[in-house]
């Protein structure tokens, strides 16, 4: 492993900062004090985890845990060149020292029993041990001793589990508990660490993985056939175990033992990885019960944690194979870095520990900047790592930070299409920058009030029950499908201004400060929900993963599970699943439980790994107007593999294929109506050899299909006839796809054309509305527009000449009069508008000029002058209808008390009752002060039955105080003022 | 009432201008005590809402000509507010159910019904039941239409239903079967002549033959449309002249204009410019069958005799599709386009023939 030194330096060179990135948290006590011994240390372990990373990419490069730290194991094995001895002795090996009994094969079963048998010095001849293991047991013993510690702790634990743990492979160590060791502590540990690893290596290299359930099952036979609590019908040696419960165990001969064991050997020297770690592990804890059984104060036995074994082969692949670490994750490299950068920012408030900003400590190093392209160890290729687009992402982050050292997004939210990983990045870079990960997602409740409780509780607390005392990063999956008040909470809690109320209280403003992390994820960034979240958050949009770089993943986990394929159809798979890293690798899943080989034929039958991706509106139209080119990446491997007819289709774009092509897209997108109108508003730009418009003529009568399908769908709710909709779209590609990019604008006629319609139809509506209810000659609905407005707009045209009222001639004076009649009849009016140029202009209301209106024909040809005096004449004329009608009855007062003998009922007013004495002479008697009944003189009374008579008569009065006034009074009209 | 239309509009049955016969039938009919549903069809402009008018007064008096318009909103199903415009005296009401577009049939069933429920108030003296009138009854859907059937035999005592439509083959034969048809033919060109000169004697005006003429001609036998070009053509020049221009309307220039254009070139830039006008005349409401007619008539007139028959069998089987289907600007560009397909053969065939 290590035939590449000078590469290494020169990986250690390159890659300074992101190493350390990488590093600086299990090792950030080495920067705290630094003695020459424990940097020695570090630089071991800092070089083991590299070969690591370098072992990663130059062999298989598996995501799991364990490969890495099995060439890690490796590694330093080597280095210090020890030795190990067979496996199989592991499997069923009982060391040999005086303490520990011999070991019972059925462990599994139920934990605390089976250590109490294996504590038992019984002379079970049931199981012969093999070669004992010196070396291994003296491992094991100095592992047990440092279990108690806090730094192998994590290592036992990711060493013991393998691929059970992923949660805890990084550990939040206290600062000052990391303060407190001492260098000889340090020694000891490296030179434990390799004790161990070299424990490891012997572990890995013996024992390959197997099938456990099968092993499980043997083994329940095995203890089923030969242990028993009752008498059994064979032979048997009674023991008793430490609860005094007895136990019959069956006795074997000879040869029938060595026949079981050899072929127990047998089968553990092929396969049996996994179940060899956790018997190993089992072994250990019972060895390290035994050792505290002995141990002068008897503890009460700790109960070995029950882990369970998992069924490796339940588990999904996209499951088995997720990234658990940062150097597995197959996302876009400048995504990540920039991720965790921003994560890293939170240190100094999280962790206390400053965090060195990269200027900074390039200001330091004093190093230059890194070249634009760098070769990568880890893809082996040439990338572009740096140029603009580094650059861009660099601007996306602010890398300033706020006065208590936070930076200044304090969100970060990653937004891309589904399967590329978002997820796995945001908790696995959690996880490595050494934060325990709280997630909530759209299975959770998200009301305001819920969202609000867990974002307190998230960034406010940490868990008690945990040992672990990792601070909490929240990762809010999903979050484009919360509620817009809790998006809207999320945002003003990162901006601290919940806590305003709490400030204003006094008291404790400073604990409610935002100190945690938040990662937010979603698929689609303009959701409007997201508006307020997108300003203020640091956006890591993704990019698509490369399909070539999937392809050599799945081809990982290809050989892995075993899968026969080829790369080929790996990259088929990947591109058709629009790089869908979750798909591809349930699709291979699928697959593996179908048969055993994946060929690009399968890939290409199978609708498997493609989904309704959500394509863009002029994605779908291009692929309409646009004859896709053969792809030439896909030609030579599909030559290469030769015979199979489905393959060769796929390069040469024959009709078949772009039928199918364009079914595929439409189908994906699925707005029909608007697509419909975008080829329509489009086809005609197109350029093609139509001269006798056959192309056209066929597309029209597929438009006016389309148009009838949508139509009875629309009115029957007939849906059986929908799938007849995308058929349109192939005709239309047919005719117009051409090989040149196509230009293609939005459709936005068919939108303006509602629009202004509906414009029109208010103008319309408003101007029937205001029209007397007894014109019915203006006409109904459509022919008052069609008949009667284009003749309107002339008939309220008349020739004025800019003077006076008085001063127009008598027939300008009659068509005055004439057009405020109909404008009084039809409800229109002239008002002064502010036009858009800021003149003020005089227009119908409602608008009369805007209905039936053509281009290049005239509406209303009233000039201004025309307009304005038409405006007063119309609202005068409008005052004098309204005025009650006093100067018609004095014309012909004859007809109109005919008229009135004959009303109509409802025309019938309340009037008076005449006074039937009012025409004779008063007898009205006055008396006087006697009670003598006088006798107005005649004089007097004709003089005031005169007066009360032209008071009575006029109708306005002016009451002066006492009595009645008439002198100024004069009958003057409404009409006679205006 | 100040516009000719309206201040000229005959308000008896007895000083109706034309199928005098007919309005003598109508007298007669209004004196029995029975009346049936009635159903007035025929051109527009032909008088069909004066007769109606004239009936009503003749049954109720004057007092029908109290009119007063209402808005009334009505909710649908769907919880959509419709508003419809009524215009109604004591005896009668009228209502545009096409107003409501595809919810008419909550009109009918909400409106109508509530009013035939309901009993004259006045008994003494008055027919015992109301006249709803139904204008543009041919706009009405199936469902209303069905929705009207039955409401119309059920309060047959209390109400009667007078419609006014254009044509009747779209009435559904059971509403048809239920009315008494009654047919108002346009005026001819003499009957129309005549009243164009006698509305000009009463305004004072002399309106010489030959423009009274041209009017007749122009207005396509639509006595509505000649009397208000008759007034447009005063205001643009008073004393009348036999030259004089009469005034044309807009959108049946426009898609005259339309028409030559397509005549004179046949490349997929003009059909874009076509598409352009159509959905211009489409925006200003101008319904899509009149669009259709104009243009074939036109088109027929300006080619060959050969490519006719072609042109209006296109014409109906495109004409046809439009009315199943929703998008008419489609089924317009279709037709042009075929239009000018064939028309650009005929014309490259043409030019082969003189080679």
């Amino acid at each position: 492993m290590n035939q590449y030194p000078d590469e290494d330096e020169e990986f250690e060179l390159q890659y300074q900062d992101e190493l350390e990135l990488l590093e600086d948290v299990p090792h950030e006590y080495d920067a705290f004090d630094g003695p020459s011994t424990s940097r020695r240390a570090a630089a071991k372990q800092t070089k083991a985890i590299k070969d690591a990373s370098r072992l990663e990419n130059s062999t298989l490069g598996s995501p799991q845990l364990s490969q890495i730290t099995f060439g890690a194991s490796q590694i330093e094995n080597d280095a210090g060149g020890g030795g190990g001895g067979p496996v199989n002795r592991r499997l069923f090996g009982t060391p040999k020292g005086p303490p520990v009994g011999r070991g019972c094969s059925t462990p599994f079963q139920r934990m605390p029993a089976i250590q109490e048998v294996d504590a038992t010095p019984t002379a079970s001849n049931g199981f012969k041990e093999t070669d004992a293991v010196p070396l291994l047991n003296a491992a094991a013993q100095q592992l047990q001793e440092l279990g108690t510690r806090g730094v192998n702790k994590r290592r036992l634990e990711r060493d013991l589990f393998g691929d059970i743990d992923d949660l805890f492979h990084e550990t939040y160590e206290d600062p000052l508990v990391k303060k407190a060791r001492t260098e000889e502590l340090r020694d000891n540990e490296a030179i434990e660490r390799i004790v161990e690893l070299r424990r490891k290596k012997q572990e890995s290299t013996k024992t390959v993985r197997t099938d456990d359930v099968s092993r499980l099952k043997a083994l329940l036979d095995f203890q089923r056939k030969n242990l028993s609590y009752e008498i059994p019908n064979w032979p048997f040696l009674p023991i008793q175990r430490s609860d005094l419960e007895r136990i019959y165990v069956r006795f074997h001969s000879e040869e029938y033992e060595q026949r079981q064991l050899d072929l127990i050997s047998a089968r553990g020297a092929i396969v049996g990885s996994l179940l060899g770690e956790a018997k190993d592990k089992v072994w250990q804890e019972a060895n390290e019960l035994v050792l505290r059984r002995l141990a002068p104060e008897t503890q009460p036995a700790i109960a070995a944690p029950a882990t369970a074994v998992t069924a490796q082969t339940g588990r999904l692949w996209v499951d088995k194979y997720k990234p658990r670490k940062y150097i597995d994750l197959l996302s876009d490299e400048m995504t990540n870095r920039s991720l965790l950068y921003w994560l890293k920012m939170w240190d100094k408030v999280v962790f206390g520990k400053p965090f060195q900003s990269k200027q900074e400590r390039e200001a330091v190093t004093g190093g230059g900047d890194a070249p634009l392209n760098s070769f990568n160890k880890r893809t082996g290729k040439f990338e572009s790592n740096g140029g603009w687009r580094q650059r861009k992402t660099r601007q996306a982050l602010n890398t300033n930070v706020d006065a208590i050292g936070r930076p200044m997004q304090k969100v970060a939210l990653l937004c891309g299409p589904p399967g590329l990983g978002k997820t796995t990045l945001a908790h696995t870079i959690a996880r490595h920058a050494g934060y325990n990960v709280r997630e909530i997602n759209a299975s959770d409740d998200r009301s305001p009030d819920a969202f609000k409780l867990v974002l307190e509780n998230g960034t406010q607390m940490s868990s008690v029950l945990n040992t672990d005392k990792r601070p909490n990063c929240i990762v809010l999956d999903e979050i484009d499908g919360a509620p817009r008040q809790s998006i809207e909470y999320l945002v003003k809690f990162v901006n601290d201004d919940v806590h305003s109320k709490a400030k204003a209280k006094g008291a404790k403003s400073e604990h409610n400060v935002l100190r945690r992390p938040i990662i937010c994820i979603c698929n689609d960034i303009y959701d409007p929900a997201l508006r307020p979240l997108r300003q203020i958050a640091f956006v890591v949009t993704f990019p698509p993963i490369d399909a070539a770089r999937l392809a050599e993943r799945l081809g990982e986990i290809a050989k892995k599970e075993k899968l026969q394929t080829d790369f080929s159809s790996l990259i088929t798979l990947a591109e058709k699943s629009g790089n869908d890293v979750r798909s591809c690798i349930s699709s291979m899943q699928f697959f593996n439980a179908q048969k055993q080989s994946l060929t690009l034929q399968d890939v290409l039958n199978n609708n498997l790994g493609q989904k309704d991706r959500h394509q863009g509106l002029f994605t779908v139209w291009n692929s309409i107007f646009r004859i896709q080119r053969p792809k030439k990446q896909l030609q030579p491997d599909i030559n290469g593999n030769g015979d199979e007819p489905a393959l060769v289709t796929m390069t040469n774009m024959s009709i078949a294929t772009r039928v199918r092509n364009v079914m595929d897209v439409v189908h994906s997108s699925g707005d029909y109506e608007r697509l419909t109108q975008g080829v329509y508003e489009n086809y005609l730009q197109q350029k093609m050899p139509d001269p006798n418009f056959k192309g056209i003529c066929e597309a029209l009568n597929w438009f006016c299909f389309t148009d009838v399908l949508q139509q009875k769908i629309a009115s029957q709710q007939n849906y059986s006839i929908y799938p007849y909709l995308p058929y349109g779209f192939v005709v239309w590609h047919l005719l117009f796809a051409t090989l040149a990019w196509p230009k293609i604008a939005f459709p936005t006629r068919g939108f303006e054309f509602t629009q202004k319609r509906t414009t029109q139809r208010n103008i319309f509506q408003a101007l029937r509305k205001g029209v007397t209810p007894s014109a019915v000659g203006v006409g109904h609905g459509t022919i008052l527009l069609l008949d009667t407005v284009p003749m309107l707009k002339r008939i309220l045209s008349p020739q004025l000449r800019s003077v006076t009222v008085k001063l127009l001639s008598p027939k300008e004076q009659h068509d005055l009069n004439h057009t405020v009649e109909v404008m009084l009849d039809l409800g229109l009016t002239f008002v002064q508008v502010k036009s858009l140029e800021g003149q003020y202009v005089f227009q119908t209301e409602p608008d009369l000029d805007a209905l039936g209106v053509f281009p290049g024909f005239p509406g209303l040809t009233v000039s201004y002058f025309g307009r304005q005096l038409l405006a007063r004449e119309v609202s005068l004329a409008r005052i004098r209808r309204a005025a009650p009608k006093q100067g018609e009855p004095s014309k012909k007062p004859a007809s109109k008390t005919a008229a009135t003998t004959r009303l109509p009922n409802h025309l019938q007013k309340l009037k008076p009752k005449p006074i039937s004495g009012s025409g004779a002479p008063k007898q009205q008697l006055t008396k006087d002060f006697f009670g003598r009944i006088t006798h107005k003189t005649s004089t007097a009374k004709s003089v005031e039955e005169a007066k009360t008579d032209a008071i009575v008569k006029s109708p306005i009065w002016y009451r002066y105080k006492e009595g009645f006034n008439n002198a100024v009074r004069k009958d003057v009209h409404l009409h006679e003022l205006l | 009432m100040s516009l000719w239309v309206d201040k000229y509009r005959p308000r008896e049955l007895t000083k109706l201008d034309f199928h005098k016969e007919q309005a003598e039938n109508l007298r007669n009919l209004c004196k029995q005590s029975d009346f049936p549903h009635l159903m007035f069809y025929g051109p527009s402009g032909a008088g069909k809402k004066t007769r109606i008018m004239c009936l009503l007064r003749e049954m109720y008096g004057a007092g029908v000509e109290r009119l007063r318009s209402e808005t009334m909103t009505f909710t649908t199903p769907s919880n959509r507010k419709v508003e419809v415009m009524t215009v109604s005296s004591n005896y009668h009401l009228e209502v545009n159910p096409s107003d409501a577009g595809m919810y008419d049939r909550t009109v009918v069933i909400d409106l109508i019904k509530q009013v035939a429920q309901t009993h004259q108030i006045e008994i003494n003296g008055q027919r015992e039941f109301k006249v709803i009138v139904i204008s543009e009854g041919d706009e009405l859907t199936k469902d209303a239409q069905h929705a009207l059937r039955r409401t119309m035999e059920k309060y047959v005592a209390t109400c009667r239903i007078i419609m006014s439509v254009n044509s009747t083959s779209r009435i559904i034969p059971a509403i048809r079967s239920r009315c008494l048809g009654i047919r108002v033919a346009a005026p001819s060109e003499a009957e129309m002549t005549a009243i164009l000169q006698s509305t000009c004697k009463r305004e004072g005006l002399a309106l010489p033959v030959e423009l009274a003429k041209r009017v007749v001609d122009k207005s396509e036998r639509n006595l509505r449309r000649a009397l208000l070009m008759l007034e447009a053509a005063k205001v643009a020049k008073s004393p009348f002249t036999a030259q004089q221009e009469i005034p044309d309307l807009d959108w049946q220039v426009f898609l005259r204009e339309t028409a030559s254009q397509i005549i004179s070139e046949q490349t997929p830039a003009k059909l874009e410019k076509i598409r352009d006008r159509l959905y211009e005349l489409l925006t200003q409401g101008v319904p899509p069958n009149l669009i259709f007619r104009g243009l074939v008539e036109h088109l027929v007139n300006n080619c060959d005799m050969s490519i006719k028959a072609r042109t209006l069998e296109l014409a109906t089987e495109y004409e046809h599709r439009m009315q199943n289907g929703a998008k008419h600007i489609f089924h317009l560009e279709a037709f042009v386009a075929q239009f000018m397909s064939i028309y650009k053969k005929f014309t490259s065939e043409l030019l082969m023939d003189e080679f």
